[in-house]
Order: structure tokens, then C-alpha cells, then sequence
């Protein structure tokens, strides 16, 4: 056989080797002691003396090849085999992990929105859910005989006549803005309880997120500019944002903001009552008189406040139809978010 | 509040379409909520804030109307017309407190014809959907719609004398109201009288007895103003509602008072013929108007926008406020007596804002000083979810009110400290719970229900009590694990059923990653295992007996549930991190396998090893343990191995043999242990 010849059979030769063993026998072939390059070898004595040179030179560069390409493939046997093709395991087989828990979807809008007021310096505070009259409703401008009263329907504890559940979270803006001084810009997620009556949009007990920020020069267009950024962040920012004029007894001027529909993008759908807008909070400046309850001087500060239903938020995002879910736990629910 | 675009083309000259209106309405604050066609008329209906009475009436809508398009509204005038001397009859008004009812006046008209009314007043009515009856009370309804001042007609004969006495009813006195229903009245309520009875609760309902009806022959008139509060509380207490108690409870002006009992007349005496015999009124005539300084640069201060003065002017005599400059930098205005909700310089600025259209306003990011450090770096309620939900755990949120039917079910003792919630809608919200864990039995059960067969869940909540005079809240976690985890390995399924391991290795780490090194795990009774923390017992763990989760409906489920202080246990947390080095040199590990009592504790079994060996001992674990058919019963066989390690250099085999030997030795001298 010649050097040619060789060249071009080792090439397919080795193509067709699948084994550690199928490729010993190729190196046999070639490279075994009556192998094919040694009959080479074997063969240089009978060529004329001018030749000898030169074809030994050839048939040791033919050797080296065939030995560099036969250590090649025997790596990527090797390699192969680690990578675990010899078992041949069956992919469909189901991973094997520890199953990981679930944060409720409630906190996770909570942690959702407390981050994006973070971001421009809100810092996040707690009160507690029983709470007193005062800080309930007196402290925040709220008459106790005054029809403004009937929007926040409160359950009374027995034995202390004067205490309460807290029905919104505001109460905590009388008791840090008592506690600190301005300038203030803090965020309040918590538990708030009415009495209503149970049905796929009410509920006893929900969850609310209370803001608010005083310092010296606060305006409404500062207002309008945080809630844009929120509802921006958690919405998207192709929304449009709108603010109407409404009425609460802690703030002057109040507003109610809307977003566009998420669902229909405006144009009027069952989810937005086919009015294009969702509303989704309450806010407005501090009316001076919960200044002056806390003791801080109305002529210097300035503040906005605004308070928003968090169910509402997440029903919303995530398309949820019925509040009950949140609080029925059922884990099948649970573990979607 | 309902309205009609016709109604309120009688006021202003409306050029835009009723949708277009609808837009702008609501966008001023009066939110249209619906606007439905009827017949060749539109129906809005408005949610009015409960701060504007003034808005309840058809003239109040106008106004403002007029306000937001730029229109001025028609003014009607009236003129008092006095009855002819010969026709005059008695009346006497006894209002017994000023402050009870400030204004009442009375008209008697005679002779009238009750009739049914004409077509374009019923209709009027009804596209509000209100109930015709009969001429009379249709315009003291029609009025209240038009002006928002709640009129009433008695029958003059049924009253006899022509006395009305405004007075608190007395304890137990009765009255049918003209709904028919009988109502017991206290001192609390406010009535209107004759000589004997009460014959109309004030500004609420009449009553049955004096209700003109198509008999009637003369009536008396009533336009009252009426305190708003005794009116509230009497519609609470009474349980009774009606245009007139939502218009009184929210104020009704003085002025209107007056205007609205002589336009009624008017229409009566076209409508039912008639004639008036007699007016009187008692109490104050004139309210006192309020006066506001408005600062233009308050304005700006507040809004984040220049508006002039010229245009701050116009707005505001826009919605009928009388307007005086007072120099180039602040205006004085009087606010009409319709308004008694603008009180401070703030007030007149929303109306700035509502008018000039909060969406001009423009939108700025305020500079925001960080102020005073106010976080609670207490609180963990975030890493304790963050680590739980790691280990697999699901976050559950449950209702803080609870039935007391579930702590009983739950063996929650619950007699006293209990908070009660005085108002309750149902059984489910009698009592705010002072346990987690019970919530989450219930929870379990639920999800057991739904054919989950693997649940671990956790909540972070406050629990409360009645600390007898005060009340306490605090924050907790509680934990709870049932059912069966089964996977999937290459060896094939493994079951693993929850046991109390299972809980203690959750909390193991979650106290670890906390920073907390000295944790314990201590049997507190039979049922109760202590968890504790820096000898602070912070909470419990147990295992739910039989008889409970029986209770609960869980079958053949072993329910695990913790509950821990979360108050108690962020005390003990230390986050603060420290680098050690780490082992430059190889440990060697020596097994020791035995038997040993049961009743025995491995924790002391293993706390004797690491006294022995320390300082080369570095660690004692249980590396395996088993019970079954080789181990004698009341034994359990174990697995310790020890870690022995030396920070400096490669330990001996040499080194480590007698030491581990004497470990040995103690080991089955202390604690009797058969080698294996």
C-alpha cells in the first residue's frame, strides 16, 4: 500500500470507530508491529539508494499523523464516556431537587412596592393594628359624627371602648410624624379590618400600603411626579396616569388616581367597568389640621400622603378574580406566584 | 345622586354633549358613575364626597357646571308674598332647643286640591326613581331634588291645634313612621310634635298619621335646618334612612332654607290651588358668612404651579364666591352660606386646583432628604420569610379575627385574656387570636382536603391578648408541616413522612442563618417540646395529638406545628458576620458504632464526646441511626462520627488513637453503650 493510499483509508477508518476497542484495533493496523506503516519501513532496503532519504522521511511524517490521530479520537472516546453517554440515561427522567417554598403574593406586592419607594428614599415602617380612636380617626381630621365616618366602617374592641382595629393604615402617619420630625418620607404596608360583608371583592381583613413625605417645599406636582414613578414601576410605562378631585378628611386637595385599563389598554372592558380607567388609590396633600395635631407648624411643612389596597394592586397584576383566594391559602393557588 | 341633563338645562345654557359633560364632571370631582339614556332625557348618576351638600341638589350641580364650562348659571328670583290678613290663621312654633334645630319655619296652606301630579313632574321624579304619590309631596320631593333642602307636608287637621313642638322625644314614646313601621323613640331623637304626639321624626320621615293624602284638604309646610349630628344619630339609632336624613346629616343651608319653602309655595298654589294662610319662622334668619385671606404664593407653595391672580379670581367667583383683591399678592373672599365646607386658605386652593384641572398641574420629582434614620432594624419579618420559603416552606396570611370555636377546637385555652371585637358581623370575627397555629391547623386540613400531600406552611402575623386593663400585641411566627414527601431518586421513590426532626432541622437553620448560636430544643412535657434560645424559652413545638386532629377532619396525618415569638426571638439575632479561616490541614474522621438504651439522650451522649475530646475533637455528629430487627428492643443503634483536626499541622494516626480510644471508654462506661 502506499503513502496516498494510507492517508486517505485512516481518515475514514477512524470515522467508523465508536470503542476504545474498535480504535486498539485501528492502531494494530496501522501502527502494530506488522502494521501497515512497519511493512512501510520493512520496505525502504529495497528502494534505490537516492530514495531511501527521502521516503523514510515521508513515512515517519505518515506515522506521526496516524499516532496524533488516533491519540485525538481516543480523547474524545474518553471524554465521551464521562459526559456519561456510555450509560445512555433516559433525559425524560424527572430532575432530582429539594422543592422550594413560596413568599404569599400579598407580600410579594408588598416587597414589590415597598422596594420601588425605597429606591427614591422612603424608608418603611410598621405600626400596630389595634389602634386608638384618636389616631384613627380624631388625630387625622376625621369627625366621629360625620357622615366622612361611614367610608371606614371600624370593628370596636369590647372591654376598651375607646380602642379599635385600625381601618386604614394613616393611623401610623400620626404616630411617626408625633415620634420624628421633618423631613419625612416613609412607607406603611399592614393588615387594616372593616366591617363588610364578604363577597368576591370584600373582605373583613386586607392589606393596605399608607405614604407619605413633609419637609419644607412639598408640592402637589411632587405628589403627581412619586405616584407617576410607582405606578410606572409596578405597571409598566406605557400606562397613562390621571388624577380627579376627591374628597378625605386628612388631605386638602385630594385626589383619586386612575390608571389606564391594563386589561384593555383604555378602551373599555369588564374589568375596568368599560371605562378605560382602574382606579387604584387615594391621595393628597396633608390638610393642615393633622399638622397641627402632631405639632408641626402648617405655615412651614408642607406633605403629601397617599394610600392604596393592596389585593387591589394584585388582583390586578396578576388577574385575580375573587379576593377570598388570597386568604383561603389553598397551596396550588399559593405556589403560582 | 342622580340628575338629568334637561334638569340641569333649566340652570345653565349647556352647549356640550351629556357624555362630554359626564368627562368633565367627573374629572372636577363629581364622579359620574353611570349615564344612561332616558327616553329623549340622560340620567347622570353622580357619587357626591360626602364634604359637598351642597352638590345633593340640581342647583348645586349647575353651579358647578356653569364653573367647570365657563357658563353662568340662570338666577331665579323670588319674592315673599304675604297672606291677606282675613285669611290668616293661629300657628305657634315651639322649638325647645336653638341648638337642637336653628331655623324653623312653617307655612299653612289651605284649601288645597291633592290630585295625582302632571306628567312632566312625575316624570321628572321617576328619571330620578322617585315614586310618585301625590301632588303635594311630589313638590316638597321635586324641591328637595332641585335645591337639596328637604321639605315636609303634614296634614293641618291631623295635627288639631296649630302648634308644631320641636323637642326630644321622650323615653319610649312611639311613632309609625310613614314607611309604617312603629319605632320606639328616646330622648336622643329629635321629634316634631303636636300637643300630644309626635307626629314626623326630624329631618328623617314623617309620620303615618299626618301624611297628606289625596283627603287632605289644608297642610303645613315645614323648612327646617336641623342639627346634623342629632340626625345622624337618630338615623343610626332608628335604623331609618331617606333623602331627607342624607341631605340633613351632611348640613343644609340656611339661605336655601328659606328659598326652597317659598319656591314649594309657589308651585303648590299652581299645581293645587290653595291659598296661603299664614308664615312663620323661628330662629336665626342670617348666617354668618366666612371670610378667607388666600395668599397667591400659598397657591404655588401648594400646587407646584403659577396660576394669576387674575385667573385665581376668576375661578373663584366662578363657583359663587364673592372675591376682593386685597393688593397684588392676596385676595379676600367671602364664602357664600351654601359652602360651609371652605373654611381655610387650603380649601380655596383645591377648588383652584378642581377648576383649573389637576391633570395642568405639572408633574415634578420632589428632593428628598433622607431625614432621621426610622427603619426598624429589628425587625427580621423579611429574612425569616426569605430563609423559610428556602426550606421549602409556603407562606400562608389568615385572618387575625377568628371564631372561638377554632382555639377550643385546637386546645387554645381560652377563657380569659381573650380580646372580644364588640361589633363582629359574624361568629368568624368574635375574637382577635391570640395564637397563630390554630389558623394554620385549619389551613392544613384545607389543603389536606385538596389531595396535597406534601404541606409545609408559615406565617408571621400578631397575636393578641387582654393583659386585664391593657392590651398586648406582638409579633409571631408559627410553622406547620403535615403529610408525606415523596421523591423520586435514581434509586427509586423515597416516602418520608413529617415527623417533629423535620420541623426542628427548619428551624435549626433558620436560627443558624440568624446568627444564633445557642439554641436548644428541650421536652417540656409529654406533648410540648421548649424551644430555647440563650435559656429563653421563645417558643414551642409539638406534635398534634390524635384527639385534635381528629377534630380538624385530618386523617391518618401527623400534623408538626411550631409557633415562636418573633419579639423574643430577633433579640437573640446577630447578623453581624465574621470571617474564619479556613482548615489548612486534613481532618481524619473516626466512626464509633454502637447500641444504646433508648431512654437515653443522644445531646448528652454527644456533649461528653466533645468535652473528652476537645481540644483535637472538633466535631461530634450523628452519621447514622437505625432501629429494627437487629437492635434489641428498648435500643437504638448509632453511628457517631468525630472530627479531629489541628489547626497547625497534619494530625497522627498515632496522635488520635488514644485520645478516640478514651473516648470510646467513656462513652461505654458513662453510658452503657454495646460496641457493634
Amino acid at each position: 500500500m502506499d503513502i496516498n493510499l494510507i492517508q486517505t483509508q485512516i481518515n475514514s477508518d477512524l470515522a467508523a470507530v465508536t470503542t476504545i476497542v474498535a480504535l486498539e484495533e485501528v492502531r494494530v493496523k496501522y501502527l502494530g508491529r506488522k502494521g501497515l506503516l512497519a511493512d512501510l519501513t520493512g520496505s525502504i532496503p529495497t528502494l534505490p539508494v537516492e530514495q531511501r532519504g527521502s521516503f523514510g522521511k515521508e513515512v515517519n511524517a505518515l506515522k506521526n499523523m496516524v499516532s496524533n490521530l488516533i491519540s485525538e479520537k481516543e480523547l474524545t472516546l474518553k471524554n465521551n464516556a464521562a459526559l456519561g453517554k456510555k450509560e445512555n440515561l433516559d433525559v425524560g427522567m424527572p430532575g432530582i431537587a429539594q422543592e422550594l417554598g413560596s413568599i404569599h403574593p400579598i407580600t410579594q406586592i408588598i416587597d414589590e412596592i415597598c422596594a420601588i419607594f425605597n429606591r427614591i428614599g422612603f424608608s418603611v415602617v410598621a405600626g400596630p393594628e389595634i389602634e386608638t380612636e384618636y389616631n384613627n380617626f380624631t388625630g387625622l381630621n376625621i369627625p366621629l359624627e360625620h357622615p366622612s365616618r361611614d367610608a371606614f366602617d371600624t370593628f370596636y374592641l369590647k372591654k376598651y371602648s375607646k380602642l379599635l382595629l385600625r381601618s386604614h393604615t394613616s393611623p401610623v402617619q400620626v404616630r411617626a410624624m408625633k415620634k420624628h420630625k421633618p423631613p419625612l418620607a416613609i412607607i406603611v404596608p399592614g393588615r387594616v379590618y372593616r366591617p363588610d360583608a364578604v363577597d368576591a371583592s370584600h373582605l373583613f381583613m386586607f392589606h393596605q400600603i399608607e405614604g407619605f413625605m413633609v419637609d419644607e417645599n412639598i408640592q402637589f406636582s411632587d405628589l403627581k411626579g412619586v405616584l407617576e414613578f410607582f405606578a410606572k414601576s409596578v405597571f409598566g410605562t406605557e400606562i397613562k396616569m390621571r388624577f380627579r378631585p376627591h374628597f378625605f378628611p386628612f388631605t386638602e386637595p385630594s385626589a383619586e388616581v386612575d390608571i389606564s385599563c391594563i386589561i384593555c389598554k383604555g378602551k373599555g372592558c369588564s374589568v375596568c367597568g368599560r371605562k378605560g380607567w382602574l382606579e387604584i388609590l387615594g391621595a393628597g396633600m396633608i390638610h393642615p389640621n393633622v399638622f397641627k395635631h402632631v405639632g408641626y407648624d402648617p405655615k412651614k411643612y408642607t406633605g403629601f400622603a397617599f394610600g392604596m389596597g393592596v389585593e387591589r394592586i394584585a388582583m390586578l397584576k396578576y388577574g385575580i378574580n375573587d379576593i377570598r383566594l388570597f386568604f383561603e391559602n389553598d397551596l396550588r393557588f399559593l405556589k403560582q406566584f | 345622586m342622580k340628575v338629568t341633563y334637561s334638569w340641569l338645562k333649566d340652570f345653565v345654557d349647556l352647549k356640550i354633549t351629556p357624555h362630554q359633560l359626564a368627562d368633565k364632571l367627573t374629572m372636577a370631582g363629581l364622579e359620574v358613575v353611570s349615564l344612561e339614556e332616558s327616553g329623549q332625557d340622560f340620567v347622570f348618576e353622580i357619587e357626591i364626597t360626602s364634604n359637598r351638600s351642597d352638590w345633593l341638589s340640581v342647583l348645586g350641580i349647575a353651579r358647578e357646571v356653569g364653573a367647570i364650562c365657563g357658563l353662568k348659571p340662570k338666577v331665579i328670583k323670588q319674592k315673599e308674598t304675604k297672606a291677606k290678613i282675613k285669611d290668616v290663621l293661629p300657628l305657634k312654633i315651639l322649638v325647645e332647643d336653638k341648638k337642637d334645630c336653628p331655623y324653623y319655619s312653617a307655612r299653612i296652606i289651605s284649601n288645597i286640591k291633592v290630585g295625582p301630579s302632571p306628567d312632566w313632574l312625575k316624570k321628572r321624579l321617576e328619571s330620578l326613581g322617585c315614586r310618585s304619590v301625590n301632588n303635594i309631596v311630589d313638590i316638597t320631593n321635586y324641591i328637595l331634588f332641585e335645591t337639596g333642602q328637604p321639605l315636609h307636608a303634614f296634614d293641618l287637621d291631623v295635627l288639631g291645634v296649630n302648634v308644631v313642638n320641636i323637642r326630644r322625644a321622650k323615653n319610649n314614646e312611639k311613632i309609625v313612621t310613614i314607611d309604617g313601621q312603629e319605632k320606639i323613640l328616646t330622648p336622643e331623637v329629635l321629634v316634631i310634635a303636636d300637643l300630644h304626639q309626635p307626629v314626623a321624626v326630624a329631618g328623617i320621615m314623617g309620620g303615618k298619621n299626618s301624611e297628606v293624602t289625596f283627603k287632605t284638604r289644608n297642610i303645613l309646610l315645614e323648612s327646617a335646618v336641623f342639627n346634623p349630628i342629632l340626625v345622624r344619630r337618630a338615623k343610626q339609632k332608628l335604623g331609618l334612612q331617606s333623602e331627607s336624613a342624607y341631605r340633613f346629616e351632611r348640613g343644609v343651608d340656611l339661605t336655601t332654607a328659606q328659598s326652597a319653602s317659598l319656591a314649594a309655595q309657589e308651585l303648590i298654589l299652581k299645581l293645587a290651588s290653595g291659598k296661603l294662610c299664614g308664615f312663620k319662622s323661628v330662629g336665626t334668619s342670617k348666617q354668618s358668612l366666612c371670610v378667607i385671606n388666600l395668599e397667591i404664593a400659598a397657591v404655588h407653595k401648594t400646587l407646584g404651579v403659577n396660576i394669576s391672580l387674575v385667573k385665581i379670581k376668576q375661578i373663584l367667583i366662578s363657583l359663587g364666591l364673592s372675591v376682593k383683591v386685597k393688593s397684588k399678592k392676596a385676595l379676600t373672599v367671602t364664602v357664600p352660606s351654601f359652602r360651609q365646607d371652605l373654611k381655610l386658605p387650603v380649601d380655596l386652593i383645591e377648588e383652584i386646583a378642581r377648576i383649573y384641572g389637576y391633570a395642568q398641574i405639572p408633574t415634578t420629582m420632589p428632593a428628598i432628604r433622607p431625614g432621621e434614620d426610622i427603619v426598624d432594624k429589628k425587625n427580621i419579618t423579611a429574612q425569616v420569610k426569605n430563609i423559610l420559603s428556602g426550606l421549602g416552606m409556603a407562606e400562608v396570611i389568615t385572618y387575625s379575627l377568628v371564631d372561638r370555636a377554632l382555639l377550643n377546637k385546637a386546645g387554645v385555652a381560652c377563657q380569659e385574656g381573650l380580646l372580644e371585637i364588640l361589633n363582629p358581623l359574624s361568629l368568624e370575627q368574635e375574637v382577635l387570636r391570640p395564637a397563630l397555629f390554630p389558623s394554620l391547623v385549619r389551613c392544613l386540613a384545607y389543603n389536606l382536603n385538596q389531595q396535597q400531600e406534601n404541606i409545609k406552611i408559615f406565617e408571621i402575623a400578631d397575636v393578641f391578648s387582654d393583659q386585664g386593663g391593657s392590651v398586648q400585641e406582638r409579633p409571631c411566627l408559627a410553622l406547620a408541616l403535615s403529610g408525606v414527601n415523596s421523591f423520586l431518586i435514581r434509586q427509586g421513590l423515597v416516602k418520608d413522612e413529617v415527623t417533629l426532626l423535620h420541623l426542628k432541622g427548619i428551624l435549626e437553620i433558620l436560627f443558624s442563618r440568624l446568627g444564633i448560636k445557642n439554641f436548644d430544643f428541650s421536652r417540656y412535657d409529654d406533648n410540648r417540646i421548649n424551644i430555647i434560645i440563650n435559656s429563653e424559652v421563645v417558643g414551642f413545638m409539638l406534635e398534634l395529638s390524635q384527639k385534635i386532629t381528629q377534630i380538624f377532619d385530618i386523617k391518618n396525618r401527623q400534623v408538626i406545628l411550631a409557633q415562636v415569638d418573633l419579639q423574643k426571638l430577633s433579640s437573640h439575632v446577630n447578623l453581624g458576620k465574621k470571617f474564619l479561616n479556613l482548615p489548612k490541614f486534613p481532618s481524619i474522621t473516626r466512626d464509633i458504632s454502637f447500641v444504646m438504651k433508648n431512654d437515653l439522650a443522644i445531646k448528652d451522649l454527644l456533649l461528653a464526646i466533645e468535652e473528652k475530646g476537645a481540644p483535637l475533637l472538633r466535631q461530634a455528629k450523628v452519621a447514622d441511626y437505625y432501629q429494627g430487627k437487629q437492635i434489641p428492643p428498648g435500643f437504638k443503634g448509632l453511628t457517631i462520627s468525630c472530627i479531629y483536626r489541628q489547626d497547625e499541622r497534619t494530625l497522627t494516626e498515632d496522635e488520635i488513637s488514644p485520645l478516640h480510644n478514651q473516648i470510646c471508654a467513656l462513652l461505654k462506661e458513662r453510658f452503657e453503650i454495646n460496641f457493634r
